[in-house]
């Protein structure tokens, strides 16, 4: 692994997400409270914490898909607090679902393929892609690194339940992500598959970073240089993935007592 | 409820095109298509003015019409009841600005400006009804459409100064022009044939560009469209408006062919048929909408004699239909397409296991 | 806000006046421009106008007489699309062939007058036959296709195409009238000043006594439904079905009752709602469509699945129609058409609906 000084070199200035003062309502649900976090560009960020703690509702309101109540979001710098989703998934981020979200309707192809043309200019182009379109050679490239070559010409809604997990993330890699924020992918894994996962996470170039929210220690805290904890919608712990499991809090809260 | 069979086509046209050569192996896949197409072309000289007119003309026309809402709702997901009503505005148009038995209503320009004024206006009246519902989802869009097409049915038939009431305009000509009178029973069955043919053609390759497979990640989940960078409302509307050209040419044709426009061309018995008929053929491919015109023209022709025939009031024509439908929507969600689609299936599966 | 009348709405009038007070005073202007409005439409309707002003604006008696048939019109959309959008808050069904059970209504409730000659009693009848035929759709069609909105949709839309065409079997093309009953027949005299003869004499206005008694039944239906979704058990589920459908589920078996009993309440609504339009307008061909498409615009304006959403967008068309119509003539529909395309525009969800 490169140093976090040749990654932050690598992605520009700036911390790549920063929250200040993040908050969350749902009516009169408090989900997230005043919520303060910067990553930097490149780092790769584990959130931990049990169930109803928020971690999904923040990784929504950093895509957009639940705008936050009050605070402010930025990525790379630039205030994106107001922008709609689809405005942040061109300037680089890109998420995956707990719940897969993915076109069971379409070929495994034609959903990674969408992802591929969502980023790119021609997204509403009446002309049909050639094979000799580097966009196919990026298609195929992402079903092989998520070991889907047999299933390409499959619609996806007669995939296995791994297999729909690997596409998930297939589609959060493609384009030129420069951050991702991946939402427990690891629900519902083999162990072979698991193994996959964290070398597909660790091989990602050094420039791209992300935050991941998993229940399984194991993968979670292997693919990660710095941990969050979250409580009732607050942050309530942050450091190193050794400096968590060692703290005597923490395992009382989480990692004694079966997380999940 | 699947209303849409799924895409099953070569991805990407990417197969087609290393295929390029096989030229046996294209037309054998397309064969159905391409003897149908070469039974059209022939069609003029088999059959007299009636079937050419009544039969075919109509059949392509409303094909068209009903093929723009298929695009819309079989790869959008956005079944609108305003298609019929945007055919209905360029038809009007196209009366008003052009020539017809009222030189006090209509402005006389020629044909030449007034049908791509008509069309511009129509698209721009599919694109506000498309910009209106895009916003919300799956009923609703049937409810807001369905509410837009009432509307201008009433407006039509209230309004005086542009739309002439009740009466709506007569004797409206086809152009002339190249010399051919494109008014007469062969000339304008051409040119109801290129522009269905052509529409069809479009919609087909159209559903596998960029554009049109968004279009159905935007019918499977939109929310996830916006995860990977789509702004799905822009697509929405951009679709509405694809779809408004087709029905647009539908309705300038629609009025060539019978040299007349009137409310009751845009009523709601009108706008619901039209539904039925994409229902009816399949929504699952643009072919659909074109056998559903065909079943629906043929039971208008001769429903009442058949009706007669069995002891039946031929009168309950519309009865005939409304069952007809209930029967598809209750047994066979994706039309006739469908019901071929699980045919083939069913054959395909049983040679295979005679043959192992 | 609120669909159907949510908490907040309640706590309101509990502590109404003060909940008012606290409303004008974080908005001073908009307290100010409505009272002003308020003041001069009771101006417009309570005093006579002055010459000039009638010179602009046609006779007094013409705008009194639009608005009244507006507000009383609106008593009769409110029947229709009451029914309409309680069925589609619940069960997320568009049933398009409300405007269907609305005529089969007003045509059953014509022949009970016929038989009878009793005009109340037609309303049993209409309401009675209208039920019957909603509790079969219920029962025998959508309980067998739950959660597949489109596919019903599609199926009400076929449906309202036989029922469409039957109905010209049976009762023909015809326009068919009710008879209004003799003790409501005639006009009744109103406080209203409508105009100052030159000798100083006031002339009051005459009404037709049996639109002001419907548009009175109306509003007491409307309380009767906010009463019984408020105060009731069954009221009580019904809304929290409409807030929360995966309630719906904790209720088991007796969730298809609920459906059965919704459906035949708006089916009965309708079709007494027919009766009241055969009475103030016509049955005939073609008023199906219509009353679907008052319906489907009432509930667009007012907010899907909500009730005083369905009253407030039953007043804002039919006025904007009656209004229309003696003023703009030729684009009296334009105007409730825009006034959907801006609630639209500005409000997808309707005024008072709730995504």
């Amino acid at each position: 692994m490169s140093s976090i000084a040749e990654r932050m070199a690598a992605a520009g200035t700036g911390n790549a997400i920063e929250l200040r003062g993040v908050s969350r309502m749902f009516g009169a649900l408090r989900a997230l409270t005043d919520i303060t976090l910067s990553v930097r560009p490149g780092e790769r960020r584990a959130v931990l914490g049990s169930n109803g703690a928020g971690k999904t509702t923040l990784l929504n309101c950093v895509t957009g898909d639940f705008p936050p109540t009050s605070g402010t979001v930025r990525f790379f710098g630039e205030d994106v607090t107001l922008l709609p989703p689809h405005e942040r998934i061109r300037r680089g981020l890109r998420r995956t679902y707990q719940i897969s979200l993915l076109f069971p309707r379409l070929t495994v192809r034609d959903n990674v393929y969408l992802a591929c043309r969502g980023v790119s200019r021609s997204r509403f182009s009446l002309i049909r892609a050639r094979a000799s379109d580097p966009i196919m050679q990026s298609v195929a490239d992402l079903i092989s690194l998520v070991h889907l070559e047999d299933v390409t010409d499959r619609l996806v809604g007669e995939l296995a339940h791994g297999q729909q997990r690997q596409l998930e993330i297939a589609l959060a890699l493609a384009g030129a992500p420069r951050f991702i924020l991946f939402d427990e992918p690891a629900a519902g894994l083999s162990p072979n598959e698991r193994r996959d996962l964290v070398a597909i996470l660790t091989a990602l170039p050094a420039h791209i970073g992300y935050i991941i929210i998993e229940h399984d220690m194991d993968v979670a805290l292997r693919v990660v240089e710095s941990v969050t904890m979250m409580h009732n919608g607050r942050i309530f712990k942050e450091g190193s993935p050794q400096e968590i499991e060692a703290d005597p809090e923490v395992q009382q809260l989480y990692l004694g007592g079966g997380h999940g | 409820m699947a209303l849409a069979e799924t895409t099953r086509e070569t991805p990407l046209g990417v197969g087609e095109a290393q295929r390029g050569g096989e030229f046996g192996r294209w037309v054998s896949r397309h064969a159905l298509i391409l003897l149908l197409g070469v039974f059209m072309m022939i069609f003029p000289a088999i059959a007299n003015d009636f079937f050419l007119r009544q039969i075919a003309g109509w059949t392509m026309i409303l094909g068209m019409i009903a093929l723009s809402l298929m695009f819309l709702g079989g790869y959008g997901g956005m079944v609108s009841l305003a298609q019929m009503t945007v055919a209905g505005v360029a038809g009007y148009m196209i009366a008003v600005l052009g020539v017809s038995s009222l030189p006090k209503v209509s402005f006389f320009w020629p044909w030449w400006v007034a049908a791509p004024l008509a069309i511009v206006i129509a698209v721009a009246f599919g694109t506000l009804a498309g910009a209106l519902s895009a916003r919300t989802e799956g009923i609703y869009t049937i409810m807001i459409t369905l509410a837009l097409a009432t509307s201008f049915f009433y407006l039509a038939l209230q309004n005086w100064p542009i739309f002439n009431g009740f009466n709506g305009f007569t004797t409206i000509p086809a152009p002339h022009f190249f010399g051919v009178k494109w008014g007469d029973p062969v000339p304008l069955y051409y040119m109801i044939l290129f522009f269905a043919a052509l529409s069809y053609v479009v919609v087909l390759y159209v559903s596998r560009s960029p554009f049109g497979l968004a279009l159905q990640g935007v019918r499977d989940n939109p929310r996830r469209m916006e995860a990977i960078g789509y702004n799905v409302t822009a697509h929405r509307i951009a679709a509405y408006a694809f779809a408004a050209v087709i029905a647009a040419i539908g309705g300038i044709l629609l009025v060539w062919q019978n040299n007349q426009i009137s409310p009751f061309s845009v009523d709601v018995a009108v706008v619901i048929n039209l539904l039925v008929i994409a229902v009816v053929g399949g929504l699952g491919h643009p072919i659909g909408p074109f056998i559903g015109a065909f079943i629906y023209v043929m039971l208008r022709t001769f429903a009442l004699d058949a009706l007669v025939a069995v002891g039946l009031d031929g009168r309950r024509f519309q009865t005939l239909i409304g069952l007809g439908f209930l029967v598809i929507v209750l047994f066979s969600p994706d039309g006739v397409v469908g019901l071929w689609r699980r045919w083939v299936t069913r054959v395909g599966a049983t040679n295979g296991r005679s043959g192992r | 806000m609120a669909t159907i009348f949510d908490n907040e709405q309640r706590t309101e009038t509990a502590t109404g006046g003060d909940a008012f007070g606290r409303w004008i005073g974080r908005h001073p202007v908009w307290a100010l421009i409505i009272a002003v409005a308020v003041i001069f439409v009771l101006w417009l309707v309570l005093a006579p106008w002055p010459a000039g002003f009638e010179q602009v604006f046609g006779k007094k008696l013409i705008f009194i007489n639009a608005l009244f048939n507006g507000i009383t019109l609106g008593g009769l959309y409110f029947l229709v699309a009451a029914g309409f959008t309680l069925i589609f808050g619940l069960m997320r069904n568009v049933n398009l062939a409300h405007g269907s059970l609305y005529l089969f209504g007003g045509y059953m409730g014509y022949e009970a007058t016929q038989w009878t000659g009793s005009w109340l009693f037609s309303y049993v009848i209409a309401f009675l036959s209208c039920a019957v035929v909603g509790v079969a759709m219920q029962f025998f069609i959508f309980r067998r296709m739950e959660g597949q909105d489109l596919r019903q949709t599609l199926v009400t839309l076929g449906l309202s195409i036989v029922f469409s065409d039957l109905m010209v079997w049976v009762w023909g093309g015809n326009a068919i009238q009710i008879d209004t009953p003799d003790y409501l027949d005639g006009p009744v005299g109103m406080p209203i000043v409508v105009f100052v003869k030159s000798n100083g004499e006031a002339f009051y206005l005459h009404y037709p006594a049996v639109r002001l008694v419907i548009f009175a039944a109306a509003v007491v239906i409307g309380v009767g439904m906010w009463l019984a979704l408020n105060r009731t058990r069954i009221g009580v589920m019904i809304r929290a079905g409409v807030d929360d459908r995966d309630m719906l589920s904790v209720l088991g078996y007796r969730v298809q009752l609920l459906f059965v009993v919704v459906f035949a309440f708006g089916a009965g609504l309708a079709g007494m709602a027919g009766i009241v339009g055969g009475t103030f307008q016509s049955l005939s061909l073609g008023e199906d469509s219509h009353f679907l498409l008052a319906s489907l615009v009432v509930v667009i304006v007012g907010g899907m699945g909500s009730i005083p959403g369905a009253a407030i967008g039953a007043l804002i068309i039919a006025l904007s129609e009656q209004i229309g119509t003696v003023y703009f003539q030729n684009y009296s529909t334009v105007l409730s058409f825009l006034i959907m395309v801006i609630v639209l525009a500005l409000r997808p969800q309707g005024l008072l609906g709730r995504r």
